[in-house]
């Protein structure tokens, strides 16, 4: 990590020290639940943007936690907007249009839950990627409509129990696979996709800082973000959920740039997911039959990301 | 001052748009609007237009894309009919009560179901309430002249409310008339770059755009909505003067009087269907039948008063709409016109007419058997319920 | 232009905070001995409350929402969660 410092000259300082110097753009007091990964992410990711940044925070937790503002307060130290559920990544690009035509360099990202970036907003997200336009799209993915009570969305994780595929005697939780954004988006030609945990936070800042960087298309980053309330754990262990996930395949951390895929973090022997799902009251009621469903699901996904990132000499075409 | 070409309705929209210098164009086709994005894609292509032009793959995002755009300061404009205009309502309704300006053309299209493409004003007719202000024009020399004024009248700092052009699907889309289209230098004269500053999207200026809102500052904003509203009813007129005075050509206000002054009855009407209506008039006068025309121009904000001026004294009254006013037996602008005469002192007896839906003719037929009713109705015949101009 | 007209407030000074310190249950209290000045906690701080002050991390209270993180990812065990009002 390089900054350069008062006098111009460039000092080399790791990513500890950088995030303790750069400065919070949000504000001090919001009211995300205690041990929030998401306000983690939004808090980490500012700092790094920098002043030089419009916000765009779709309803769903942050937004509801006062980062867009109340009444003539603003919740964050940038511009904020929040668009429709569905319309963040086609706002932005009217946003950076106008920037463009203006000749200026400004970061437009967008930090969006899952539900508005997997469900409803999707269109416009791809729509916006298959334009290659300039915008970064974080997506915090806490598997589910958290904010507005912990209602499925198409990334939660089969079986989950939510308030809208709740555990009970006929019910067994969500029925369906988690949606594969992160990959749906590589497909996009996107010019840089990658997944992010909290709790690899070394890797999570040369991701975000490459983010910034990039200035030729559409930028998309998903991360995870565990959700104490909505998955049941103790708010302390945030991190340490994150860190399970990464550990057991279940959320792998990969970067595609260009169309190259690297598989960051390469695990010789994985967890069983089972040591993750152990972790959280939302998966307490599964049958073995589900937790091995998800079992293959995350194992066919990992075979199917270390094939693509041996590929990466083969991608000259 | 200007050169005369014939094109469509759809190019005269584009020509307007492009005259008006927006840095974002949001671009969706759909029938019968499609050639107004073509047109301003050839225009780009061809360098003759600089701007950015978004090919979205919705109207929803063609809305949200302009409201972006608008947002970080710059001029927008897009088009779009019927069923784009339902996709997009929920922007739409945002782009008003943020108070962003902009002119977006409408080809007016019926809404489905049954399965159409063709001319109505349903689609229009039915988000009247969102906010916007919405003017119906005649031909399209009138639909490249209105989207400059639109631009005035949308950006004035006592307005800051978009504005829907309206003009009737096929009928003026596809048609082609004699258009006058002024030089860049002209319009640049008659609309300069906008600056906006009461929302700025800007890094130099932070600011929360559209904070969380509780409800006793909500109405504070909704009622200074309105009232700005009621003020475009006069700047309008104020724009249309100041635009005469450059080009040569006036329309006046919300409402245009035809022969009104020694009538007896009115036909009232809005859009397209006003050229042929007053062909009507002319050949019912040389009957000897004193009727008149009312042409409603600006369906939003509503020009209540002056609809009640016209009507004062006059006998009897029938309004003609292309569109349905579901839950009453009658159109919009019918449910519309008798809610301003009922601020009269006396009543003026009146039926409702609707016709022309899903591009069906208005015919001069259908207003001459119009007129007839309208004037055995005054004569003390039997009112009418609604009249359907079927075939 | 009165703040009051257009949907965005005209003063952007303001910063809207909630006192997030009153929810806390436990406070984090920190054992400067056993601590290796890793920064982890620094890190993963959700209201970035720990901060290098005078070259040592140190924890402030004003935002704590006691959720935890810190101590329990403190390598050296270092943080402990005490119950509010105890010491």
């Amino acid at each position: 990590m390089c900054l350069v410092n008062e006098i111009g000259g460039v000092i080399t300082v790791n990513y500890i020290e950088y995030l303790d110097t750069q400065e919070d753009l949000v504000s001090p007091g919001i009211s995300a639940c205690q041990g929030c990964a998401a306000e983690l992410i939004l808090r980490t990711t500012l700092k790094i943007m920098g002043r030089n940044t419009v916000l765009a925070i779709p309803p769903g937790c942050m937004a509801g936690a006062g980062c867009v503002g109340w009444n003539f307060d603003s919740g964050v130290k940038v511009p904020v907007h929040i668009p429709l559920l569905d319309n963040t990544a086609s706002l932005l690009t009217g946003v950076k249009k106008v920037y463009e035509a203006d000749g200026r360099d400004i970061n437009v990202v967008a930090v969006a839950g899952d539900g508005a970036t997997s469900d409803c907003g999707f269109q416009s997200m791809s729509a916006a990627a298959e334009r290659g336009e300039n915008i970064i799209y974080i997506c915090y993915d806490n598997e589910g409509y958290m904010n507005t009570g912990f209602q499925r969305s198409g990334t939660t994780t089969m079986g989950s129990s939510t308030s809208t595929t709740p555990a009970g005697k006929e019910g067994h939780g969500k029925e369906q696979q988690k949606k594969d954004i992160p990959m749906i988006m590589a497909m996009h030609n996107a010019a840089y996709v990658a997944t992010l945990s909290p709790s690899h936070m070394s890797d999570f800042v040369k991701k975000m800082e490459k983010a910034k960087s990039i200035k030729h298309g559409f930028v998309y980053l998903h991360i995870l973000s565990p959700c104490p309330t909505g998955w049941r754990f103790d708010g302390k262990r945030s991190i340490e959920v994150a860190r399970k996930a990464v550990e057991t395949n279940f959320f792998p951390l990969f970067e595609v740039e260009d169309g190259r895929y690297t598989l960051n973090v390469v695990n010789k022997n994985p967890k069983p997911v089972t040591e993750l799902m152990g972790m959280m009251k939302k998966f307490s009621h599964l049958s073995p039959e589900t937790i091995g469903e998800v079992q293959k699901n995350v194992n066919r996904r990992y075979r199917l990301l270390t094939t693509l990132s041996e590929m990466k000499n083969d991608m000259e075409g | 001052m200007g050169k005369v070409i014939a094109i469509t309705g759809n190019t005269a929209a584009a020509k307007g748009a492009a005259l008006a210098r927006p840095k974002v164009i949001a671009a969706y086709p759909i029938t019968p609007q499609s050639s107004v994005v073509e047109h301003l894609a050839q225009l780009a292509a061809d360098g003759e237009l600089d701007t950015k032009m978004v090919q979205v793959e919705s109207e929803h995002s063609a809305m949200s894309v302009v409201q972006g755009a608008v947002m970080a300061g710059g001029r927008a404009f897009t088009a779009t009919s019927a069923q784009g205009l339902a996709l997009m309502y929920e922007p739409y309704f945002r782009m008003s009560t943020l108070r962003l300006p902009m002119v977006m053309a409408i080809a007016g299209r019926e809404m489905t179901s049954p399965e159409t493409i063709w001319g109505g004003q349903q689609d229009t007719i039915s988000v009247r309430d969102a906010g916007w202000i919405q003017i119906y024009v005649e031909n399209n020399q009138e639909i490249l002249d209105m989207v400059l004024q639109g631009y005035r009248l949308a950006e004035n700092k006592d307005i800051l409310i978009p504005v829907n052009i309206c003009y009737d699907g096929f009928y003026l889309s596809h048609l082609i008339e004699g258009v006058n289209v002024p030089g860049q230098e002209e319009v640049d004269g008659f609309l300069p770059e906008y600056k906006q500053t009461h929302v700025i999207f800007d890094p130099e200026m932070p600011m929360a755009v559209d904070p969380m809102t509780p409800g006793e500052l909500l109405m504070e904003y909704r009622k200074s909505h309105l009232e700005a509203m009621q003020r475009a009813l006069n700047v309008l007129e104020d724009v249309d003067r100041e635009f005469a005075a450059k080009f040569g050509r006036s329309y006046g206000g919300a409402v245009e009087e035809y022969k009104c002054g020694d009538a007896d009855i009115i036909l009232v009407t809005m859009g397209s269907m006003s050229g042929t209506a007053k062909e009507a008039i002319d050949i019912k006068r040389n009957e000897g039948i004193r009727v008149g025309l009312m042409k409603v121009r600006m369906m939003r904000p509503f020009p209540r008063k002056k609809i009640a001026e016209v009507l004062e004294g006059k006998r009897a009254y029938a309004v003609v709409d292309r569109n349905v006013c579901f839950g009453w037996n009658s159109g919009a602008l019918y449910m519309e016109v008798k809610a301003a005469e009922s601020d009269l002192e006396s009543r003026v007896t009146s039926f409702p007419v609707i016709g022309g839906l899903g591009g069906a003719d208005i015919s001069l037929d259908h207003f001459l058997s119009v007129i007839d009713e309208l004037d055995s109705c005054e004569k003390g015949g039997k009112s009418h319920e609604c009249v359907w101009l079927m075939k | 232009m009165d703040k009051r007209e257009y949907i965005t407030p005209k003063g952007d000074e303001g910063i809207y905070c909630i006192d997030t310190a009153s929810w806390r249950t436990f406070k984090p209290v920190m054992d400067k001995a056993k601590c290796i000045e890793c920064g982890l906690c620094s890190v993963y701080c959700p209201v970035n409350s720990i901060h290098k002050v005078e070259g040592k991390y140190s924890i402030s209270l004003e935002y704590c929402k006691g959720c935890g993180i810190c101590s329990n990812e403190c390598p050296k065990k270092a943080i402990d969660m005490v119950m509010e009002g105890e010491e």
